[in-house]
């Protein structure tokens, strides 16, 4: 990696730093193409400064993947791609990147995490899990974002194809159903633990109850909402813990 | 139940499209109106990675989605039509059946604009053919999602 795309990366941890209704990440996604466009300042000035006025315009996207976002943007500049194409392109990424960043991120792995620092504490393994739990969720979070920015970087305005082939479109609804499985699980345990008293026969029957509903439902996919499948296996676990002796 | 909300956003489709509206309506099909990305498969693409399995997505020049309007009006799926701009709305309107309520969801910041709302800034040219639709019978209002009040445009002036 070089210079340029390291202080990129970093630039991009604060992408939402100056958000606004204005131009949303817009400002942020401009300050993180600074060191990028660097190179293209000395070869083409002219270019250089539509293209900084470009890359600091409206944008909005899932702020973990941004930096596809950013790296396609930033090679197209460098490929000379007309402006009016760069525009299209950049309204168009914010839809698969907001979409594909929320079901990664916030619908399958910030409440995967959760859930396995829950059953950590809850089956008594150390506070340890809490801070393994983060550095887990963000080492994943920065590995993300160095391979979003180097696809863009790779792939320019043939970015959608890059995503469309990657792992992201994949895995992403997988890291849904893990979440599903891992928050029926936690729940019904912690609440046993909470509720005192509960044997281990009653948590781990409480968390089986919880995987068992929430496999069901991966596996027929019902219409059920996870939401309600985890009440639903929490009711259960209450159920359970208030029968067993 | 047919088309039950005209969007206009200039992100297309994005959360607040799909899930925001999406999820409470139960959306079943959207239709974006852009000549542009009518024709144009790569942004097609894109859009689509946005879009989950369930609910399908349409694209459509204005022309085509005026000629198809009536069908869309007797889907058995709720849907939502939507532009990224208000003169796409505007032709769309003036060539398709009347359509009740025009839905401003998402106008950002271009030169020439002004902040009317958070999440809506107009030109003066724009106000007037907002003024326009509303002349003509449309329920012009501005709401980001289902759960937010309604402003009306005059409001927005």
């Amino acid at each position: 990696m070089n210079r340029g795309s390291l202080r990129a990366l970093l630039r991009l941890l604060a992408v939402q730093g100056a958000w606004s209704y204005e131009r949303m990440t817009g400002i942020g996604m401009g300050y993180a193409a600074e060191p990028l466009l660097e190179d293209l300042q000395a070869s083409d000035p002219a270019r250089h400064a539509a293209a900084a006025v470009r890359s600091a315009g409206f944008f909005n996207s899932h702020p973990y993947l941004a930096g596809i976002a950013l790296g396609a943007l930033v090679r197209a500049e460098y490929d000379q791609v007309p402006a009016n194409q760069l525009e299209r392109l950049r309204a168009a990424l914010p839809s698969p990147l907001g979409a594909l960043g929320d079901q990664l991120f916030w619908v399958g792995l910030v409440p995967s995490v959760m859930s396995l620092i829950m059953l950590g504490l809850a089956a008594g393994v150390g506070w340890w899990v809490l801070p393994a739990g983060l550095l887990g969720f963000n080492l994943f979070r920065i590995a993300t974002g160095v391979w979003g920015l180097h696809t863009g970087l790779r792939s320019g305005a043939q970015v959608g194809a890059a995503i469309g082939d990657s792992w992201l479109p994949r895995w992403t609804p997988r890291f849904g159903r893990m979440a599903l499985l891992l928050v029926g699980a936690a729940l019904p345990v912690v609440a046993a633990v909470e509720l005192g008293g509960a044997t281990t026969v009653a948590r781990w029957t409480a968390g089986a109850s919880g995987l068992a509903v929430l496999g069901l439902s991966w596996r027929l996919e019902t219409r059920f909402s996870p939401l309600r499948l985890s009440v639903l296996a929490l009711m259960m676990a209450i159920v359970l813990v208030g029968v067993w002796p | 139940m047919p088309v039950i909300l005209h969007r206009i956003d200039d992100r297309m489709v994005h959360g607040q499209v799909v899930v925001g509206w999406g999820q409470p309506l139960a959306v079943g099909f959207i239709v974006l109106v852009d000549d542009t990305v009518a024709v144009n498969q790569w942004e097609q693409d894109l859009y689509r990675m946005g879009v989950p399995t369930e609910i399908q997505l349409y694209f459509a020049t204005v022309e085509e989605a005026a000629r198809d309007a009536a069908r869309w009006r007797e889907d058995p799926r709720n849907g939502i039509v939507l532009m990224g701009d208000v003169r796409t709305m505007d032709a769309y309107c003036r060539l398709a059946l009347p359509v009740a309520r025009v839905n401003l969801g998402g106008i950002h910041q271009k030169p020439g604009r002004t902040q009317r709302v958070p999440y809506v800034f107009l030109s003066p040219d724009e106000f007037a053919v907002l003024e326009g639709l509303a002349a003509r019978g449309s329920i012009v209002t501005a709401q980001d999602l289902p759960s937010s009040v309604p402003i009306p445009l005059e409001s927005l002036r």
